[in-house]
């Protein structure tokens, strides 16, 4: 894991000195709201519907121990205990007060943490792969990569006041687990004919009202080339891209308006003009950034574990945790442990400061200090060993934890919504919990399998129901919540986008509409089909028929 | 008549401003003249040619390399911010520094505020025109309020990587 | 009926106009009638006027609902309730009979249609 210096360290101490400057300044009326606004969202603070909401970057969603024990802290501290972790890797604080946010700030960088530029026509936070350095399917591990744009792009002097805001995701894995097909740059390691590492780079995808599968703009692009790379995709964007209207301000509106071949000679022509010695990283820093991520201290173990087989042997709660939430690792004897925070009735993504101090102590105990988070909003133990697997299921169990469902149909993606967020036209929340108390029978959950509801209570699509296998999007129709139902979409590596199936439904029709939806699969289904590929194969019209007849 | 304030070393001070900003419809003023890029490339020969300092402002939908050929014989080169989110001129003054190589004053004008002061020092400008009243103490502290910088730019500051290697 | 919410700028709390001042619950908001179109513009002018104590100030309209009045719009019950996931944090905490006749509103924005929220979303 990368550890602050103390260059790092001063940087955020001065961070936060430049925002408690900006603080008083406008609580002394010297800067107007308008003034004051773009300055506290590029630290991350939004006005909210209740009161103000502190967004905090965690770089490549990875914590140690001592920072999740300070979040938690702060949401006991400063808020009401409980904190939302959101699908871009970071986590958010809905009950802050302004005049207390220079002072988290700092009780923040005490632990390395920050909240810069997780808002604002900015570089936003770098997401990763949160299986980064566990999964034996890696290429390389992301993480290095994520912290050198996260330094490169912390107070770009350049590309600080783009057209809007800017997102960059990594996956050094086949498996895509950071949706870098919908960001604004995806970037995926690959090798090249050469043995040596380089970047896939897809450029344009995004969600919100104009939804992309961002096209590749470049198939291979050498590893050691990525911040001039970069700086040059930055570069015709924040010239080109459009400021006229918010709503075509995105990379994705230039890259679709000049076709991906055509803004792919832009950059490359940018490229060619850049300076590569004075803009990509000095090998050396490269070096020293990549050894902070080696992890040298996996013990050698057996592949098979007889303490953790006995145990699941006797326990079928340990075996269907063990079925749906631990992933195969790459060290002999080691796996990796996702954590739900999706427990039915729960709001997902939210833990409370208990919750969060319980997960400390495991991945200080148990994971080598190490603790990631997910963009479905859940959380990971990366580095278990398998001899510990029984007791961090207990642990979690008595945490309320251990719910056995990644990537099942109660696992709901949702956004703070109109219980929350200033902008939402409808509520989010409400709506997933209906929908997971549909599958709180374990059994039926598992016999569904694979499917990934996504819900977002406005068309920004912070809840990601574009790429989801059953999207629900809130709308405002007459002062009314209303609920639009996509199918087919996909974040991962099959990204797609999904369609529309039809009217809009009441809030109460929808969770009955996802339960026909869900029996129209499991009577249509063959083989191992998932929900997405059966509907891939059959298309929109039985899943129409199965919510529409019935609402009729 | 806006102050300015421009940089000396390290410390942003007041400064005489000796050029006069000339719209397009304006009848030409004695003395040293900023002017928009269109009138530049109409009049803009004629006036070098009389012993007139001359400046160009460029507007964020303009391209600097439009001057590139002309760039030795300018004195400014006032980059406009019509609104301080515009972002533009910021990539207008890092390739006026970095790739042609220009050193005379780059001045930021419009919805210039103090809190941009860090950036703008960064890609390269050396004078200000400042739209929030900022005194030069305040700029000299805003653009020096960060004691590391992640990322080369046109200032030639130590970089955070420079800073740990050596 | 009428009434001017905005939310407090030190620590971002709901707040409604009440007699020359800012207050936390929406039951001591000062109403005012569809005759007081003037005095609601005077309130929102005052309100703009006082950029370092509440910001986004703007009235809201509201319709008798089964024990009180409630704001029309759905987005502004629930800024005057806390949200919905939580019964427990924000205005709503207090209980009482107003924040039980807000949290029964649910079939005033289906009977009085779309109302023009002010506020661009």
């Amino acid at each position: 894991m990368y550890l602050y210096d103390p260059i790092d360290r001063e940087f955020l101490t001065d961070r936060s000195n430049e925002f408690r400057h900006q603080v008083a300044r406008r609580l002394a009326g010297e800067l107007t709201e308008d003034q004051f606004k773009p300055l506290r969202l590029m630290n991350g603070l939004y006005l909210q519907l209740h009161a103000y909401m502190l967004r905090i970057a965690i770089p490549y969603g990875s914590l140690n121990a001592r920072q999740a024990r300070r979040l938690a802290w702060i949401a006991r501290t400063y808020d009401k205990g409980y904190g939302h972790f959101t699908t871009r890797q970071n986590i958010q604080f809905n009950w802050i007060k302004l005049k207390d946010a220079p002072d988290i700030l700092d009780a923040l960088a005490e632990v390395d943490l920050h909240a810069i530029q997780t808002s604002g026509n900015c570089i936003r936070n770098v997401t990763a792969d949160p299986y980064a350095g566990a999964t034996a399917e890696e290429i390389d591990d992301p993480r290095v990569w994520s912290e050198v744009l996260r330094q490169w792009s912390t107070l770009h002097p350049e590309f600080s006041f783009l057209p809007r805001k800017f997102k960059i995701a990594i996956t050094g894995a086949l498996a895509d687990r950071a949706a870098v097909k919908v960001h604004d740059i995806g970037l995926i390691l690959r090798k090249g004919r050469d043995g040596q590492i380089g970047f896939e780079v897809i450029v344009g995808g995004g969600q919100g009202r104009t939804p992309y599968v961002g096209p590749t703009i470049r198939s291979y692009l050498p590893a050691e080339h990525l911040l001039s790379y970069v700086e040059a995709i930055l570069r015709v964007y924040n010239r080109h891209g459009r400021r006229d209207n918010i709503y075509k301000a995105r990379i994705k509106i230039l890259v679709a308006a000049l076709g991906a071949e055509e803004f792919a000679r832009q950059v490359e022509e940018e490229w060619g003009k850049i300076d590569a010695a004075r803009a990509n990283l000095p090998a050396g820093e490269l070096a020293r950034v990549r050894a902070a991520f080696a992890q040298t201290n996996f013990e050698t173990l057996p592949a098979v574990s007889d303490a953790f087989e006995a145990a699941r042997a006797a326990s079928p709660a340990l075996q269907r945790f063990v079925r749906n939430n631990v992933k195969a690792h790459k060290q002999p004897g080691y796996a990796i442990v996702e954590v739900s925070l999706k427990a039915i009735g729960q709001t997902p993504g939210d833990a409370t400061a208990e919750q969060l101090e319980v997960v400390a102590d495991l991945a200080e105990r148990y994971s080598l200090d190490d603790l990631r988070v997910t963009h479905a909003q859940n959380l990971v133990l990366p580095h278990v060993k398998l001899d510990d697997l029984p007791a961090v299921h207990a642990a979690l169990e008595a945490a309320g934890l251990a719910t056995a469902n990644i990537d099942l149909a109660s696992d709901i993606i949702a956004c703070p919504g109109l219980d929350y967020c200033a902008l939402a036209n409808a509520r989010a929340i409400p709506i997933a919990q209906d929908i997971a108390r549909k599958f709180a029978d374990p059994d039926r959950a598992e016999t569904v399998g694979e499917l990934k509801i996504k819900i977002s209570g406005c068309i920004n699509a912070c809840g990601h129901h574009h790429v989801a296998h059953i999207g629900i999007l809130g709308v405002d129709k007459k002062g009314e919540e209303f609920y639009q139902l996509s199918l087919g979409g996909s974040g991962a590596e099959d990204a797609s986008i999904g369609r529309i199936l039809g009217p809009g439904l009441s809030a109460d029709k929808v969770a009955p509409a996802i339960d026909a939806l869900v029996d129209a699969y499991l009577n249509i289904r063959t083989g191992d089909e998932r929900f997405l590929d059966t509907y891939r194969r059959v298309g929109l019209e039985p899943f129409k028929e199965a919510v529409y007849a019935q609402a009729d | 008549m806006p102050k300015l304030i421009k940089l000396a070393g390290d410390t942003a001070e007041w400064a005489e401003d000796i050029f006069t900003h000339v719209g397009d419809d304006d009848a030409l003023p004695e003395g040293d003249v900023i002017l928009s890029l269109a009138r530049f490339q109409a009049e803009g020969e004629i006036l070098l040619s009389n012993s007139r300092r001359v400046g160009v402002r460029i507007e964020p939908d303009q391209e600097v390399e439009a001057l590139a050929y002309d760039l030795p014989r300018l004195s400014v080169v006032a980059l406009a911010f019509p609104k301080y989110r515009d972002g533009r001129a910021y990539t207008s003054a890092r390739l006026l520094r970095e790739r042609l190589g220009f050193t005379g004053e780059v001045r930021a004008v419009g919805d210039v505020l103090q809190e941009q002061a860090g950036f703008m020092v960064r890609c390269g400008f050396d004078a200000f025109e400042p739209a929030d009243g900022a005194t030069p103490e305040a700029w000299t502290k805003a653009a020096h309020r960060y004691r590391h910088v992640y990322q080369r730019a046109a200032d030639n500051r130590p970089v955070a990587f420079e800073e740990r290697a050596s | 009926m009428k009434a001017v919410t905005a939310n407090r700028l030190i620590d971002g709390e709901v707040v409604f106009w009440k007699a020359g001042a800012w207050v936390e619950g929406f039951g001591d908001a000062q109403l005012f009638g569809e005759d007081q179109d003037a005095e609601v513009e005077a309130v929102v002018a005052n309100g703009k006027a006082q950029p370092t104590v509440v910001v986004d100030v703007y009235p809201i309209d509201l319709a008798p609902v089964d024990g009180g009045l409630a704001p029309i719009s759905y987005r502004e019950r629930i800024r005057a309730l806390g949200p919905t996931n939580e019964p427990t944090h924000g205005k709503q905490a207090v209980g009482g009979e107003v924040i039980e006749a807000l949290r029964h509103a649910a079939g005033a924005a289906r009977s009085t249609g779309r109302v023009d929220l002010i506020r661009r979303k």
